[in-house]
């Protein structure tokens, strides 16, 4: 630090004195700048790349759900009638019921199934084993949801697919997967679940890999064995885990959209059409940008009390070390 | 040496973050283009730019046409630019997004789909320049069928020329038809006719077949069936106008009383009986097993599986001949024929020409684009192979279907001239969101028992008068 290897000052009599405190002071002066301003220079791109990229569009959003605007034409405002017509119209109402009901079996299979998953291999898989599945598990992850859609259409279709022809084998007459309400419901739930569950998974690998082994022993020598040693040591000490991977997995699953737009257009009738596909529609199908604007708010503060309330219940079963 | 270390260390950060910033730095540069917008052809400069939906090698493939165009107008620069999209809809979105970004193209290729949403918003009527220039377009029009046309008219305006259209027609293969032990269908079969033909062939090849496929969408779907028996899902009305056109074009076509300021959907339909009608036969044959549910989605797959021999009937346009040719059909594999009657025989289609847009930097130049574009020369150029049905009925010819078939080409254009009342796609400036309506509830129709399509149709009328609720 220039202040601890700096000459005493203040005397004034010593050669050059007045000059090295002045050094000194500017010196000590540079340095409080730095001290206050570098972080900021450093923050700098990215809060100016939130303000333009992430702060500016929700405000613009917010601000276009009281017009209306086709694009085209020059925007009229309109108060709350875009709220209004959304509330009342029943495709929107089926469309968050839809995402609710996909939220709550989507995000139970997707953590039940990474859960499950994690422990049989963190524990019963020798350590090579062990690399391959964590791989295997999350490859699917980093495919473009689009596409695998697109693949999955093909597996499920009625007439020619893999799937029904698979089924065939054992006897099973043909399911129309993507032509009827529940079938098509599965499917969006099952592709889902099957791309997204190696986040949740990998998540608890190393939720499960941070519980100190002694614990076991502990609970070993207190006399639990298998599923109560997991249900009263694996899952308390999981639980911050747990919670970080069902607040993301349920924001997550609030928002999906490709799958349910290219395995099924949302139909057939409204029985997988989505809050965001809704959105998606109103905007990008039927200019209407105020009406998905307003969606789009009531979307996102349904998501933050969801997520506000998950922290808050969080205090009665989050247990930390 | 911790002098050499410090040094070295101070000397590689420092290196570290001066080639960081010149890197960010040049980076920015060479991407300037880019960032700004100026490497999208004909920004930035007084090129004619022209927008249609393809890839980049669909641009390149318009080459030969704008050099073919350079010779007769040389004064006049153009620049194609082919934009990706899933289908017309997702196209006119992105045009869209272009002008509200600033940067509309000077010209864009739309299908009869965003006909009436450009010629609402966006286009600029072609009137005065086909007055203009009526003694050299005499020649177009006496080779375009006036359907088309028609099918471009909006409130008595004429806002595109059609250059390529395809109708929905019957296509079918001609050895499953030959296992079930018939002949190639009348002309005039009927709705009926077609039923026993796809209970013939399940009988003849009962594994692994369907014997009708279709797919959910505005082309090729329900409309075919609800426009043959003489309904369709939205109420159609036909404007005022257009005098000019057809008295200066088609004075002596024999259909000329038909012809109007354009088509008009202003309200649904879908609670007609005859809607009800042509859904329950639908549901007939899905319930029967001799055709699918339909699917949503553009039926990419058709193509393999039709050439497999694993579908024996399917509704679609000229536009499948090449491709049914590339995937290994043969002439004689499979054949076409008009679609069955029911109260008509009207069939559907849908069409594609350019349109100038409003904001167009020089609407002169885009004119002469489009009118080189409608020409002969600029035609054959465009349409080497059967991937599409051209617009002028002399370019429909024995050569054009020259060993990839069908038989019977001819059944293509006299779709037009034996039914004159063929009409377009039901599609109105708000046709996204008719399209929605309709595609969202006609699996549920086709699916289930009675009552489950009484409710389809009810929740179709619903958000068909949501869809329409606002008319320009």
């Amino acid at each position: 630090m220039s202040t601890a290897t700096s000459t005493p000052t203040g005397t004034g009599k010593q050669p050059g004195g007045r000059q090295a405190s002045h050094k000194h002071s500017q010196a000590s002066k540079r340095g409080r700048v730095q001290q206050r301003w570098l972080p900021w220079a450093f923050l700098a791109p990215t809060i100016v790349g939130m303000g333009i990229f992430t702060l500016l569009p929700i405000v613009a959003s917010v601000a276009l759900a009281f017009f209306r605007w086709d694009i085209i034409s020059a925007p009229t405002f309109v108060g709350f009638d875009n709220f209004a017509e959304v509330v009342q119209d029943p495709t929107v109402r089926v469309s968050f019921l839809n995402t609710i009901v996909f939220v709550i079996v989507a995000v139970a299979l997707q953590l039940g199934l990474a859960l499950g998953l994690a422990i049989m291999v963190q524990e019963k898989l020798p350590a090579w084993l062990r690399v391959f599945f964590r791989s295997a598990f999350f490859f699917p992850l980093i495919l473009s949801a689009a596409s695998v859609s697109i693949f999955m259409r093909y597996l499920f279709n009625e007439q020619f697919g893999v799937v029904n022809w698979l089924l065939s084998l054992v006897g099973v007459p043909a399911v129309p997967w993507l032509t009827t309400p529940g079938g098509s419901a599965a499917v969006v739930i099952l592709v889902y679940v099957w791309q997204n569950f190696g986040f949740s998974f990998l998540l608890f690998v190393g939720g499960l890999a941070s519980i100190p082994v002694e614990t076991y022993e502990a609970a070993s020598i207190d006399g639990a064995t298998g599923w109560r040693k997991h249900f009263y040591v694996t899952l308390p000490l999981l639980s911050p885990t747990t919670l970080v991977a069902s607040v993301m997995a349920i924001i997550n699953a609030l928002q999906v959209f490709d799958q349910p737009y290219v395995l099924t257009r949302g139909g057939p009738g409204d029985s997988t059409r989505t809050a965001v596909m809704v959105i998606f529609e109103s905007a990008f199908q039927r200019l209407e940008f105020g009406q998905a604007s307003a969606i789009g708010v009531i979307l996102t503060l349904i998501i933050m009390a969801i997520t506000a309330a998950q922290f808050r219940l969080s205090k009665r079963f989050v247990f930390y070390q | 040496m911790p002098g050499t270390n410090g040094a070295l260390r101070q000397f590689t950060r420092r290196t570290a973050l001066t080639a960081l910033g010149a890197g960010i730095v040049g980076a920015t540069a060479a991407s300037w283009p880019r960032l700004t917008g100026t490497d999208i052809p004909g920004r930035g400069d007084n090129s004619l730019s022209i927008a249609i939906m393809g890839t980049a090698a669909d641009a390149a493939a318009r080459q030969k046409v704008i050099d073919a165009f350079a010779k007769v107008h040389p004064e006049i620069k153009v620049k194609v630019q082919a934009i990706q999209a899933v289908d017309w809809k997702d196209f006119f979105t992105k045009i869209l997004t272009m002008v509200a970004a600033g940067t509309p193209p000077d010209v864009v290729y739309v299908a009869t789909e965003g006909a009436q949403l450009f010629a609402e918003k966006l286009a600029h009527p072609l009137d005065e320049y086909l007055r203009r220039d009526a003694e050299h377009m005499k020649e177009y029009f006496e080779d375009v069928h006036p359907s088309l046309v028609e099918a471009f008219m909006y409130k008595g305006s004429l806002f595109q020329l059609p250059i390529d259209w395809n109708a929905a027609n019957m296509y079918y293969n001609t050895a499953s038809l030959r296992q079930a032990g018939l002949d190639r269908p009348a002309d005039d079969w009927t709705h009926m006719d077609f039923r026993s033909t796809l209970a013939a062939m399940k009988k003849a090849k009962p594994q692994d077949f369907t014997p009708y496929y279709w797919t959910n969408r505005l082309f090729g779907g329900v409309v075919p069936w609800l426009y043959a028996n003489d309904t369709s899902f939205l109420k159609e009305t036909k404007s005022t106008g257009g005098e000019w056109l057809w008295d200066g074009f088609y004075a002596k076509d024999p259909s000329r009383s038909l012809r109007s300021g354009g088509y008009q959907w202003l309200e649904p339909n879908a609670d007609d009986p005859r809607v009800f009608e042509s859904f329950d036969y639908l549901r007939g044959l899905v319930k029967d097993g001799l055709g699918v549910r339909p699917e949503e989605g553009g039926g990419s797959a058709l193509i393999g599986l039709f050439a497999s021999n694993r579908i024996g009937t399917t509704p679609a346009g000229g536009y499948w001949v090449q491709g049914l040719h590339e995937a290994g059909m043969t002439e004689d594999g499979f054949d076409v024929q008009f679609f069955p009657k029911w109260r008509t025989q009207r069939h559907q289609f849908g069409t594609a020409g350019y349109a100038i847009m409003k904001t167009a930097k020089d609407k002169d130049a885009a004119w002469e684009w489009v009118k080189f574009s409608s020409s002969l020369e600029a035609m054959r150029i465009v349409f080497p192979t059967p991937n599409t049905t051209p617009a002028r009925r002399s370019m429909v010819n024995e050569q054009l279907y020259a060993g990839t078939g069908p038989r019977n080409w001819k059944v293509f254009y006299e779709t037009l001239d034996k039914f004159p009342t063929t009409g377009p796609i039901p599609a109105p400036p708000q046709q996204a969101a008719v399209e929605t309506a309709l595609m969202k509830n006609v699996s549920l129709a086709v699916s289930g028992d009675e009552r489950q399509l009484k409710q389809a149709l009810e929740s179709m009328q619903r958000d068909l008068e949501l869809a329409l609720r606002r008319q320009p």
